[in-house]
């Protein structure tokens, strides 16, 4: 398969993309998101075969390729299966078989508020494309040819989602976030971010931003929102606690959101959590569909807090410490689902309970492990 | 895939607008790791069970270099395969890879530089770097900046990446660093004095040009210096000029920046973040080994982006497993924090594992202790064997209840034991030819064997006199430790005293602390007191004095400067003759300072001396004489200021050391005068010169010298006086008094003058 000199070109691009992402030279979910998609997109456009099977393959081995790259990664892996399974929904659709749409989506029922009727519009194959024909030996492209363009098209439906993700989740900031509530976040998130200022237009409150070291990502964050108008405080992590009494909410960014209904975040989001429990302060998480990670084991592994280099928190230039002294600088903590109450995503909002229904409904089974 | 991914590759590259080249020094040029370098280079020596060549290329590829030229000298075929072998060769990997396979002859860093040149590798500014750098450095940012000064001005040519880390950081070698005087605002490198651990240096000299350029420097005595260049395309040149270049800092940096003719410029970039350094010898070849495992190269950590592409499971307290389960730990066995196991390796009941690399399909048997050593692939280590600070090369078999003490490096394919005993700092390497299996190289690799091997044979020849029970199984070949040859220059980087720091396990605390002890007694008894740190005393060497001390007794250093000075005034001569202008007499007179390698001073010295040599005495005096002095002046008195640094106190007082032994003493006032007319000195000039102890004669033997040395200083006093009363007269008109008004009474205050002489 490598000979021919389209897949040579295929492995360029997810080589470069590999590499980038050993490297760190691609952070964050959605940038990865975004590039796993352009780099399947173009995989897929180029790939050749003749049946469903070939063509799943084929975008496995390449999504296998970038999640051994960079496994914390989480959302390249979720942007692969999510692409599977659009492909799978689509050749389902072309050729005819029946569509076996769950009559309940939790995703449908959440948005639209009652269960519906499923209006399932059982497209007829015969409509406007040429009947699909696999592993036709007369005409080996037939396969290929029809599928293609609705396979773009679907591939072209989840970057739609992919851009639009912060508008939708912020779509209904204002029914979170009242007038003078007090909202305590920390680390810069994209998605808090526009969600916050989203609510901004329609509500007056007041945001306290922990500075989050050793990152000091919340600084940026203090800065972005007190630029939008917002009333803002940056407090020192260690005052997180002490000013839990007067929060209203907490409202964290997802690293990844898991199975269970737990979640990987930057590190200080437990403190942050345990802290709002120990008040009962609602918990609060923003986070795109792409985070939602159909693994739930994850937190039993050490290295999946993914570990920095010290020298945030410890100088290289302290040379006598350096060599008595063993730090770690965990990126991310993990929060078990009973110290979160809601996650708010493009899907709708839904409690962690039921995040492994909706994570049933975006992915395929059979792509859990690639 | 060969040509196809190529032209892809190439096509890619031509998008670009220019590509960034990197230039691997892959040859270490000494010998420090032997015997584990016998039959392999160095730069594919494992640290953390990847080559020491795929950190470096990892590194680079972090800072988006395109093309890697990897100059190979010793073992070149096996660097060869093994890149064509790597991911790096393979389509997609974005970079190119070029080994080049440099002659035998190749001795020195400036050897390879020079081949570099011949051989037009590189187009534009590229990176140089040593195959043994582990980094996450950007270097890109470092090259822009670089650029940028290019762009402003053409004269920098190097700059220079260096890691802040502390004097005593671990990662930093003690035997072989170096003091950077530094500008602050611009980070230019004013100076660069390497620094050992033997013989110890207690002062580091700043030639005073610099301070009186740079009114701020920086003296750094923290920096690990990574061996990471950007240079520009005429650095390959400098070397191919300078055919005595050996080794980039020592002699082509130091070089650059003490050269009056190259006008060239080199900076420092200071590295705040990231982490460099350079696996230069055992000892940091331990320190980066830890450095690696406590995530400091991160993201180039094992769990991470492995260079040599392996999954590690990152366990808590910095433990790293193989991923892929084919690591056998037996439950009653010990991992330590900060280890690192390499698959398919099993480790038995009651093994102790201490922060320690363990590589692929080894064997650790049953109660063996492992404590911070590193072992490479494929070894066993028997029942009960204790090992400590050591480095254990691949293939190796240790029988049961061997002890290996701290220090000791064994060669690839060494049997020790059983029931041996390794004393510290032991080195083994398998006896040459001691199965007819060897019999079958091939030929191009029993070159590399025959080249390799000359000191082994010496250290093979020598065993008879060895006796160290080495266990009944052993093929293995001691070698001697390290004894100072008689010839042996201190000097150099490589002497033996200075060796033992390199040396992984020796703190070498003897060496440190007795020798600075006694040689701080012998020489000068104030430096020990105030350093009892690492701090660095700097000296300022007080130039104007050294003008006094020419000795009477024909010192080998006074023969030269007796020739220096003929040459000089040879040289003038055939100027004043020709009538040249100053600028070409300049050239010459800075060339032959450059040959015979003489202070500034010096220089200075022999050309007034040649100057007031060449006026002639007109009998009678009077205006015809002064005429004369005054056209000899105005001719030649601007060369005095070309030779390479303008000081006219110190001409003066050249020219009161020429006048009181030669003819033209009554000359002197006039002369001063003359010059004082033609602005090469100016009257605080000739204050000063009147203020210090140069003036006086201080430490001429009394005599005739002396005397006439006091009659022109007299001479000076009248001017002085003169000088006065025109300010007294000016004052009341124009406001310029100032030089007047802070210096207007020393004139006989003899008693200051002595404090003063350091302020010069």
């Amino acid at each position: 398969m490598a000979s021919d000199p389209q897949s040579a070109a295929n492995q360029r691009i997810v080589e470069d993309l590999v590499s980038r992402l050993r490297r760190r030279q691609l952070v964050g979910s959605r940038a990865a998101a975004l590039e796993t998609l352009l780099v399947l997109r173009q995989v897929v456009s180029k790939a050749r075969s003749s049946n469903i099977n070939q063509l799943v393959n084929i975008i496995r081995a390449v999504g296998r390729r970038l999640v051994e790259a960079q496994p914390k990664e989480h959302s390249v892996g979720n942007t692969v299966r999510k692409v599977l399974h659009h492909i799978r929904e689509e050749y389902h659709t072309a050729s005819e078989k029946p569509v076996v749409e769950s009559s309940f989506s939790i995703a449908k029922f959440v948005l639209q508020g009652q269960p519906r009727k499923q209006t399932t519009i059982v497209r007829s194959g015969s409509e406007a494309r040429a009947p699909l024909k696999e592993n036709d030996p007369n005409d080996p492209d037939s396969f290929a040819r029809v599928l293609k363009p609705v396979l773009m098209e679907a591939i072209q439906d989840v970057f739609d989602e992919l851009e639009t993700v912060y508008d939708n989740i912020s779509k209904n900031a204002k029914d979170h976030i009242h007038s003078d509530e007090i909202i305590l976040t920390l680390g810069t998130s994209k998605t808090v971010d526009s969600f916050l200022k989203a609510a901004a237009h329609y509500r007056n409150y007041t945001v306290i931003v922990a500075e989050t070291a050793p990152s000091y990502g919340g600084r940026e964050m203090a800065k972005s929102l007190s630029s939008a108008g917002i009333s803002t405080f940056l407090v020192p992590d260690s005052s997180i606690y002490a000013l839990m009494s007067r929060v209203n909410k907490v409202i964290l960014g997802a690293h990844a959101i898991l199975a269970n209904g737990g979640m990987f975040a930057t590190s200080g989001s437990l403190l942050a959590a345990t802290a709002a429990r120990s008040y009962s302060t609602p918990v609060v998480v923003c986070a795109g569909q792409f985070k939602l990670t159909p693994l739930w084991n994850l937190y039993h592994e050490h290295g999946a807090l993914d570990f920095g280099d010290p020298s945030a928190v410890l100088g290289f230039d302290e040379g006598d410490l350096v060599e008595k002294v063993d730090v770690i600088n965990p990126y991310y903590d993990y929060v078990r689902p009973e110290l979160l109450d809601v996650f708010i995503t493009n899907y709708g909002d839904h409690p962690p309970s039921s995040i492994y229904r909706l994570l049933k409904e975006t992915y395929d089974d059979e792509d859990n492990e690639l | 895939m060969g040509p196809k991914s190529n032209t892809g590759k190439e096509k890619l590259l031509d998008d670009e607008a220019e590509v960034l080249q990197a230039v691997i020094l892959a040859d270490s040029f000494n010998k420090r790791f032997r015997p584990l370098t016998t039959r392999k280079p160095r730069c594919l020596l494992p640290i953390c069970n990847a080559p020491l060549l795929d950190w470096t290329f990892e590194s680079l590829a972090l800072a988006g270099v395109q093309e890697i030229f990897v100059i190979c000298r010793s073992h070149p075929q096996q660097i060869k395969a093994k890149i064509a072998e790597s991911r790096w060769s393979k389509p997609g990997s974005g970079i190119k890879i070029v080994p080049i396979l440099t002659a035998k002859e190749t001795f020195s860093p400036g050897d390879a530089m020079r081949d570099i040149y011949t051989r037009g590798l590189v187009t534009g500014d590229f990176v140089l770097v040593m195959g043994d750098l582990v980094s996450n450095i950007r270097i890109d940012e470092v090259v822009k900046l670089h650029k940028e000064r290019r762009k402003e001005n053409k004269d920098v040519i190097m700059t220079m990446v260096v890691k802040e880390s502390g004097a005593k950081h671990r990662t930093r070698s003690k035997a072989d660093s170096a003091v950077f005087a530094l500008d602050p605002v611009t980070s230019e490198c004013l100076h660069y004095e390497p620094i050992m651990g033997y013989p110890p240096s207690t002062v580091a000299s700043i030639p005073r040009e610099i301070l009186i350029e740079h009114p701020d420097i920086e003296i750094r005595n923290d920096f690990i210096d990574c061996s990471i260049d950007i240079c520009s395309v005429e650095v390959p040149s400098l070397f191919q000029d300078n055919f005595d270049y050996l080794d980039i800092r020592r002699d082509f940096v130091h070089g650059v920046l003490t050269s009056d003719l190259l006008m060239k410029k080199i900076h420092c970039y200071v590295a705040k973040d990231g982490y460099a350094a350079r696996v230069q010898d055992t000892k940091s070849y331990e320190s980066i080994s830890k450095d690696i495992l406590s995530r400091w190269t991160f993201p180039l950590v094992p769990d991470n982006n492995h260079p040599a592409g392996h999954l590690y499971e990152h366990r808590r307290g910095n433990k790293y497993i193989d991923k892929d389960g084919t690591v056998i730990l037996a439950r009653t066995s010990t991992v330590g924090n900060n280890c690192l196991i390499g698959s398919s390796t099993k480790v038995s009941d009651n093994a102790q594992i201490i922060s320690s690399v363990v590589g692929q399909d080894c064997f650790i048997g049953e109660g063996a202790i492992i404590d911070n050593s590193y072992i490479f692939s494929g070894t066993t280590v028997g029942p009960g064997c204790v090992i400590e600070r050591s480095i254990i090369g691949s293939d190796v078999n240790i029988r049961e209840n061997t002890r290996i003490d701290k220090g000791s490096l064994i060669g690839d394919g060494v049997i020790v034991g059983p029931n041996a005993h390794l004393e510290a700092f032991g080195r083994l390497s398998k006896k040459r030819a001691s199965g007819p299996e060897d019999g079958d190289e091939n030929d191009g690799e029993e070159d590399d064997e025959d080249y390799a091997d000359s000191d082994e044979e010496e250290v093979e020849a020598a065993q008879d006199s060895i006796t160290v029970d080495l266990g009944t199984d052993s093929n293995a070949i001691v070698w001697p430790h390290g004894v100072a040859d008689e010839d042996e220059d201190e000097d150099d980087v490589e002497n033996a005293k200075n060796q033992r720091f390199m040396r992984i396990g020796d703190s070498a605390s003897d060496l440190a602390y007795s020798d600075a002890g006694s040689e701080s007694s012998g020489q000068e008894s104030e430096s020990s007191d105030d350093d009892g740190d690492f701090g660095e005393r700097i000296k300022l060497p007080t130039s104007t004095s050294t003008s006094l001390d020419i000795p009477d007794g024909a010192s080998p250093d006074a023969i030269a400067e007796e020739e220096f000075r003929n040459e000089v005034r040879l040289s003038l001569e055939r100027a004043f003759a020709e009538n040249h202008s100053v600028d070409n007499a300049a050239v010459e007179l800075k060339t032959l300072r450059m040959a015979s390698n003489v202070p500034l001073s010096r220089v200075r010295e022999a050309v007034v001396a040649a100057i007031v040599e060449r006026i002639k005495i007109i009998d009678g005096g009077g205006a015809p004489q002064r005429q004369e002095i005054f056209h000899v002046i105005s001719r030649w008195g601007p060369l005095i200021d070309r030779i390479g640094g303008v000081d006219p106190v110190e001409t003066i007082s050249a020219l009161q050391t020429h006048c009181s032994s030669s003819t033209r003493l009554l000359l002197f006032g006039q002369i001063v005068a003359a010059l004082y007319q033609t602005d090469i000195v100016e009257e605080s000039d000739i204050r000063k010169w009147h203020e210090s102890p140069v003036s006086h004669g201080l430490g001429l033997p009394p005599g005739e010298r002396a005397d006439n040395h006091k009659k022109c200083r007299e001479i000076g006093s009248r001017m002085i006086q003169q000088f006065d009363e025109q300010d007294e007269d000016s004052e009341e008109t124009e406001d310029e008094g100032e030089e007047g008004s802070d210096e207007d009474d020393d004139e006989d205050e003899d008693s200051s003058s002595e404090e003063d002489e350091g302020s010069d």
